[in-house]
């Protein structure tokens, strides 16, 4: 039975304990920084820190696996009855169809038989292909190991019985882990209770994109608003086409070569050459 | 398609450069074959220079992939799977099916270029001749130059199989372009090196050209519409320095000054070969034109 998290952005308060969890259990470092001569300042700068103070990852990469997201909305006269602050913690989906564990040319990345993608950090040559080939943006590069890494789903806690470090360290429960067929009817029951109470626009994520995500969230707005792709395509569904228009390619120089190289009249030179 | 999808990080020096030289491997392997199996005896230099050019040209191409990994000593992970050991293939990742084809390509340029050394006389020893004039030459020529179109162009399909939106948006072209400047490129490797070892032979040369001729007409038109069908992400081909070597390097100097060329320049006699101090400009033209290509649209993707 897949496991996975049901994310409720409705009552999540942006507190990033799941942050934090998350880089103590699996023992993350920090984001390497990326330093660039600051002409204005004459000194190095770090160029990759965001320098916010709510959203301090900016992403999610080898050493963030998860992201809280801060997303403000006021109206343009700053009325405070129109203004919403809207937080969203973002990790690995988890999808079941996976676009990093199709791309995959070693089999490091495999599914266990709980549903969690995971990359095999003794396998794993850094090739780098899985990285745009997740259509979230999730995977990344180390550069301390050369390797991808990316969210578990807690492999080790989950196959010892254990919930993922986020879910358990989450204070409001807006993270849920579970059996992903009991988390969904938590979810619809949750998306009910807010439509009943006037959210015209929450929507579940994740029920059909990319064969289903393991890892779903409940959103209060358009799934785009939190950054996430509304259409979704698994990149491997276009290669048949792909490859059969360079085949196309192929055979029409093929054709171009039959034409060129063999042109009328040219046997009967080939044995004069001959004689 | 999602802005916010990774970028691999994939070096220009490293990776657009092993398209490139893979390119001309396999297009000068392809022409050289299908120069033989439909060209006959008077195309036989061409046939020869390709399979002289293909061998070490693939052979400098695994150190560049090699060093583009992030654990460079884990690289024959892509072939055999590390846990078990037996050879690994995955059908949905052309990366994985492109290192088995690579080292299929590699093994056949290999053949040829021994059967070349053996054909001219320059490999000697006996029984290695014997050996090597019973192998069935046409064979893995048609094998080889399967191989070479499938490297040539699977290096394209790499990228169009990714979610980054500029790769994504200009699927399903980049493999048959690719393809095509594989051809163009290989063409003119060819040329470069019958002019260096002066075996310039007239005989084969038109048919060469034309061929030529439609694989930078073909080009030409699959570059114009990877950009038409890139839409609203093909931004990074309209400005910076993706755009400059875009459309001056590929374009430009690539297909249509090559193409132009070949129609106004003076030429002996009607029909006759280009002169060849301008045939060896132009054909380096054409390198510097695949090279950009390449170069322009790896890094086209990965433009933040």
């Amino acid at each position: 039975m897949p496991k996975g998290m049901f994310v409720d952005t409705s009552i999540c308060t942006g507190c990033k304990a799941c942050q934090v969890a998350c880089k103590e259990w699996n023992g993350l470092p920090h984001e390497p920084g990326h330093f660039r001569f600051d002409p204005v300042e004459k000194r190095p700068v770090a160029v990759n820190f965001t320098g916010d103070s709510y959203d301090n990852t900016g992403d999610l990469s080898a050493a963030d696996w998860r992201h809280v997201r801060f997303i403000e909305q006021f109206s343009e006269d700053r009325a405070r009855s129109r203004a919403r602050w809207l937080f969203s913690s973002d990790s690995c989906k988890h999808c079941n169809d996976a676009g990093c564990l199709n791309a995959c040319p070693t089999g490091a990345i495999v599914r266990t038989d709980l549903g969690n993608v995971t990359v095999q950090q003794d396998v794993c040559i850094g090739c780098k292909y899985c990285i745009p080939s997740c259509p979230y943006g999730v995977i990344s590069l180390s550069e301390a190991s050369g390797t991808v890494r990316k969210c578990t789903l807690c492999n080790d806690r989950i196959h010892n019985g254990l919930g993922t470090a986020c879910a358990k360290a989450c204070p409001t429960g807006s993270i849920s882990f579970g059996e992903v067929a009991g988390l969904k009817a938590a979810a619809d029951r949750r998306l009910a209770q807010l439509k009943g109470l006037g959210h015209a626009d929450a929507n579940l994520y994740g029920y059909k994109e990319a064969g289903g995500l393991n890892v779903f969230y409940l959103f209060l707005d358009r799934p785009q608003v939190y950054g996430q792709p509304e259409t979704v395509v698994v990149p491997q569904k276009r290669l048949p086409v792909s490859s059969a228009v360079t085949v196309v390619g192929a055979l029409a120089l093929g054709a171009a070569a039959m034409v060129s190289f063999r042109e009328r009249g040219s046997r009967e030179e080939d044995e004069e050459v001959k004689k | 398609m999602n802005p916010e999808v990774h970028v691999p990080g994939w070096e220009w020096y490293y990776v657009a450069m092993y398209f490139f030289i893979g390119g001309v491997s396999a297009g000068a392997y392809f022409i050289g074959s299908l120069a033989e199996l439909f060209g006959g005896e008077r195309h036989r230099e061409i046939s020869r220079t390709g399979f002289y050019i293909a061998f070490p040209l693939i052979l400098l191409t695994p150190p560049l992939l090699i060093a583009d990994l992030g654990r460079p000593e884990r690289f024959w992970h892509l072939l055999f799977h590390a846990k078990s050991g037996f050879p690994y293939l995955n059908f949905q990742s052309p990366l994985s099916v492109g290192s088995w084809a690579l080292l299929l390509f590699g093994a056949m340029a290999f053949l040829s270029f021994i059967d070349n050394l053996v054909a001219e006389g320059r490999l000697q020893s006996v029984p290695f001749a014997r050996a090597y004039s019973r192998m069935p030459r046409k064979w893995y020529a048609v094998v080889g130059s399967l191989a070479g179109f499938f490297v040539a162009g699977y290096t394209g399909v790499i990228l169009n199989v990714t979610a980054r939106p500029f790769w994504a948006a200009t699927d399903p072209l980049i493999g048959a372009l690719f393809i095509a400047s594989g051809a163009s490129t290989g063409a003119a490797a060819i040329y470069l090196v019958m002019a260096w070892r002066k075996k310039i032979a007239a005989a084969g040369l038109p048919g060469l050209d034309r061929f030529d001729r439609l694989a930078k007409v073909l080009e030409l038109v699959l570059a114009v519409a990877v950009v038409l069908l890139a839409g609203r992400w093909a931004a990074p081909l309209l400005r910076g320095s993706s755009a400059v070597m875009f459309w001056g390097g590929a374009v430009l100097l690539g297909t249509l000054v090559p193409l132009a060329a070949g129609w106004y320049l003076p030429r002996a006699a009607e029909g006759a070969a280009l002169p060849e101090r301008w045939a060896t400009v132009l054909a380096v033209l054409v390198l510097v034109g695949g090279a950009l290509l390449r170069i322009s649209l790896v890094h086209a993707g990965q433009v933040q």
